[in-house]
């Protein structure tokens, strides 16, 4: 009998490490209902639509921001990153004349290579990232206005505004760009060597380091990805807006940590899972929207989506110290 | 006179009883060792005892008054953990006296007043630094010694509860722990002595208790017993003391070739590694036999000096390139260099395995969960569930899965540092015996890095010591313990 005690209780244990991500979806789940229920227009066609356009972008860089939280580090550049991709994809259309699908290609191609940098600094150099992403945020939003002295680039050609501001189907198709980023970090995560990898240098990177896993090389391409999932975020909001401006992505970086960690992956590393950024995601978003849809008044917005974030994540946290408290008493055994 | 006595304490745990239905009381004036296996009750006795834990049962009695009623006579408790517990960056003498209330220094902190008062304490506790160094930069040896001193500040104290305290110190500071230790017990204070090893519950103790499954099994005074009854009464069986596990298969064929290797921490060393062959490398705490083996390894830089590996150059350092050839590092910091906490079993063996369980498309989880039982089953590694994570298994448990996982990788040397640390007497033979089976039927030349002079005796078919960074001799096996520890020490013969 005692054995089976113990068997349960590791079951309740492993249902609590995913339990964050599940939980943040019944949580989800709660609030489309009360949302639904509380404002007729929440179901609303349009207003599902904007939403989920919204979402999308929140939650395609917070599914590469999971990826660096994964190892144990964050990147506060990636709003910087999809700004500057989107302006120099804007220029190479707009001032140069370049062919508008050849432009988003070169741009997603330069953000694959703002990302490296950020990776090829903070492992050469070793930087703590949070510090060395602040910097070079400064350096992309610096570019950025050297390159546009602030004004937006308008005119951009039409025939890419369908990435933007077109649906496939019903779905608007960011969200379709970011349930395929979502697949495709998913397969890295769960079926790849170098997904196996992350999770271990997530726990320990000395450890990983003595498994003989080339810890720098896949810190560097983890850079690299969440670049390149940042530009295809700003370009698609060029898209969206039909021209290019600075101001793009200004709440990415916390925004995307804060869903993440929603959606239940750990700040220290090796827990967690990318797919909880989406839900993050989707709760933030649904915030917004019930703010402007029940009219709080505008003053106050930022206050009440903000308190709804820290009760959002302090309910993560919270199960995680029932996880502790479980885990501490079995050890001691 | 008991100072100490707890009565028909009982705790549960969910599934376990971790302590059933304990009596055990301690003197006045006496060193009272207290011994078991991993898992036997012993740490959870002294949580109960320091009133972390609350039993279920039973009631603890300090000076004959009821502490469960009365928190504060906990206080007169001195108890040192076995991990280094201090603040790095702060200074000496700080962390002699932190927090302040204990010590009985109020109001503003004066700084040269409190080292001042240090002082007294580093030189009763011959510790060789100043009060006002950061610890962080003393060595550790005098971290540990520093740690005792900290439990003694409080005055009140009249048990001193010592968790495996020599674990991190040199023979010498050992020596001069045992001394303090034994003038504390002239000072009539009673002293209870944890501890793994054998060789120095007999040099110091006074009384023993054997704990085993969360009961009190045996007690007796130390003077009318031996090893092999301590043996007998932790694992409630006989072990055979004197049996020896070194190879009997050693090949002629040269595996590894180390030349006037030189880096941070050893200079100038060479040495050769046979097929089949377990090499000792002896030595103090901080000769560099550690960071030789890691600079071999790849994990520290090299100055100068080549290895070659069965006759071709090899890249130093590169990890990766090292586990890829056949050279794997099972490091001494199981937590923090071995396991991944937070992964299951099945994930922290197939780490090293990644490239068998490729199917068409990602890995295969079929091929995966086969590979886990399988290493599970051949180590026999004790796990109710391999999606346990690792973090829950014994300090022995997981050695054997890094062994496990290790063999994935085909090694053609293994370098085992300090692989028994932590863990207990019946799980120590079992690794050597994995050790012995590794190098004698795959021809596995293992390196063998330990402290303990009977572990490298037993297990060892040559031995090389080191002292200060420099190999200080060769030897066979059957060479006597006075030789060779006199190497270690710096004695030349």
């Amino acid at each position: 009998m005692n054995k089976q005690k113990v068997k349960s209780n590791n079951a309740v244990i492993s249902a609590l490490k995913k339990s964050n991500m599940t939980a943040m979806g019944v949580v989800l789940i709660l609030m489309i209902v009360i949302a639904s229920v509380l404002s007729p227009y929440f179901l609303d066609i349009y207003n599902l639509q904007a939403l989920i356009r919204d979402l999308a972008f929140i939650g395609m860089i917070g599914i590469g921001q999971s990826l660096l939280l994964l190892i144990g580090e964050l990147d506060l550049s990636v709003g910087k990153i999809a700004s500057l991709c989107g302006i120099l994809a804007g220029m190479m259309m707009v001032t140069y004349g370049l062919n508008p699908y050849l432009s988003l290609v070169a741009a997603l191609l330069l953000g694959l290579v703002f990302g490296a940098i950020n990776g090829v600094i903070i492992t050469k150099l070793r930087l703590n990232s949070m510090v060395a992403t602040i910097g070079m945020q400064g350096v992309y939003g610096g570019i950025n206005l050297v390159l546009t002295k602030g004004k937006a680039i308008t005119g951009i050609p039409s025939s890419i505004y369908i990435f933007g501001k077109g649906n496939l189907g019903p779905l608007p198709f960011p969200f379709v760009f970011t349930i395929i980023v979502l697949i495709c970090v998913l397969f890295l995560v769960k079926k790849t060597k170098t997904g196996r990898y992350i999770y271990a240098i997530g726990n320990s990177r000395e450890a990983a380091k003595i498994l003989g896993i080339k810890v720098d090389r896949i810190r560097i391409m983890i850079y690299a990805i969440v670049g390149f999932i940042s530009s295809l975020a700003g370009i698609l909001y060029v898209a969206r807006l039909g021209s290019s401006q600075s101001a793009i992505g200004e709440s990415w970086p916390m925004n995307s940590i804060a869903s993440s960690v929603i959606g239940g992956v750990s700040l220290t590393g090796g827990i967690g899972n990318p797919a909880g950024a989406l839900i993050g995601a989707a709760v933030i978003s649904i915030i917004q929207n019930m703010i402007v849809l029940f009219g709080v008044n505008v003053y106050w917005q930022s206050a009440v989506s903000g308190i709804v974030v820290v009760l959002a994540i302090s309910f993560s946290s919270i199960s995680d110290i029932v996880r502790e408290r479980k885990q501490r008493k079995i050890k001691v055994n | 006179m008991n100072i100490l006595e707890a009565h028909n304490i009982t705790k549960l745990f969910p599934g376990v009883v971790a302590l059933d239905s304990v009596d055990v009381s301690f003197e006045a004036g006496e060193i009272h060792c207290v011994i078991g296996e991993n898992g036997a009750g012993k740490s959870t006795l002294i949580k109960c005892l320091t009133g972390v834990y609350e039993p279920e049962s039973g009631e603890i009695m300090i000076n004959g008054q009821d502490a469960r009623k009365n928190k504060s006579l906990f206080n007169k408790i001195a108890y040192v953990p076995q991990e280094i517990d201090l603040f790095g960056q702060m200074s000496v003498a700080e962390n002699l006296f932190l927090p302040y209330q204990k010590s009985g220094l109020k109001g503003l902190v004066n700084q040269r007043k409190l080292e001042e008062k240090a002082i007294s304490f580093l030189e009763r506790f011959h510790i060789p630094v100043q009060p006002d160094e950061l610890v962080k930069n003393i060595s550790f040896s005098a971290q540990q010694l520093l740690q005792i001193a900290r439990a003694t500040v409080h005055e009140d104290y009249e048990v001193l509860m010592l968790d495996e305290p020599t674990t991190s110190l040199t023979t010498e500071d050992t020596q001069i722990l045992f001394d303090i230790v034994r003038g504390i017990k002239e000072e009539g204070k009673a002293v209870i002595f944890i501890s793994h090893k054998l060789e120095e519950i007999f040099a110091l103790g006074d009384v023993i208790t054997v704990f085993r499954n969360g009961k009190k099994v045996a007690y007796s005074k130390i003077k009318d017993i031996d090893v092999g009854w301590v043996i007998a009464q932790m694992t409630g069986r006989k072990v055979e003391q004197n049996q020896t596990f070194w190879s009997e298969k050693v090949m002629d064929e040269v595996l590894l070739e180390v030349r006037n290797l030189t880096g941070e921490r050893f200079t100038d060393i060479s040495f050769d590694l046979k097929k089949g062959e377990i090499l000792g490398l002896s030595g103090l705490v901080g000769a560099g036999r550690s960071e030789l083996m890691q600079a071999v390894f790849g994990y520290l830089p090299i100055y100068s000096g080549t290895v070659k590996l069965e006759g071709q150059n090899w890249k130093l350092g590169d990890t990766s390139y090292s586990v890829k050839n056949g050279l794997v590092y099972l490091p001494e910091e199981r937590k923090k260099q071995g396991i991944l906490p937070v992964l299951s079993t099945r994930e922290n063996i197939s780490v090293s395995a990644l490239e068998k369980l490729q199917a068409p498309i990602g890995i295969s989880s079929h091929k995966e969960v086969e590979l886990a039982q399988e290493i599970v089953d051949i180590y026999d590694i004790k796990t109710p569930d391999m999606e346990k994570e690792i973090q829950f298994l014994s300090g022995g448990n997981q050695q054997k899965v890094i062994i496990g996982r290790s063999m994935c990788c085909d090694p053609k040397v293994l370098v085992f540092d300090e692989p028994t640390k932590g863990i207990d007497v019946g799980t120590k033979a079992e690794i050597y015996r994995l050790m012995k089976e590794l190098a004698e039927q795959k021809g596995i030349g293992i390196i063998l890095i330990s402290s303990e002079m009977d572990e490298i005796k037993k297990c060892s078919n040559r031995i090389i010591a080191l002292y200060e960074g420099e190999k200080a001799g060769e030897y066979d096996a059957r060479a006597d313990k006075e030789t060779i520890l006199s190497a270690i020490i710096g004695v030349k013969s």
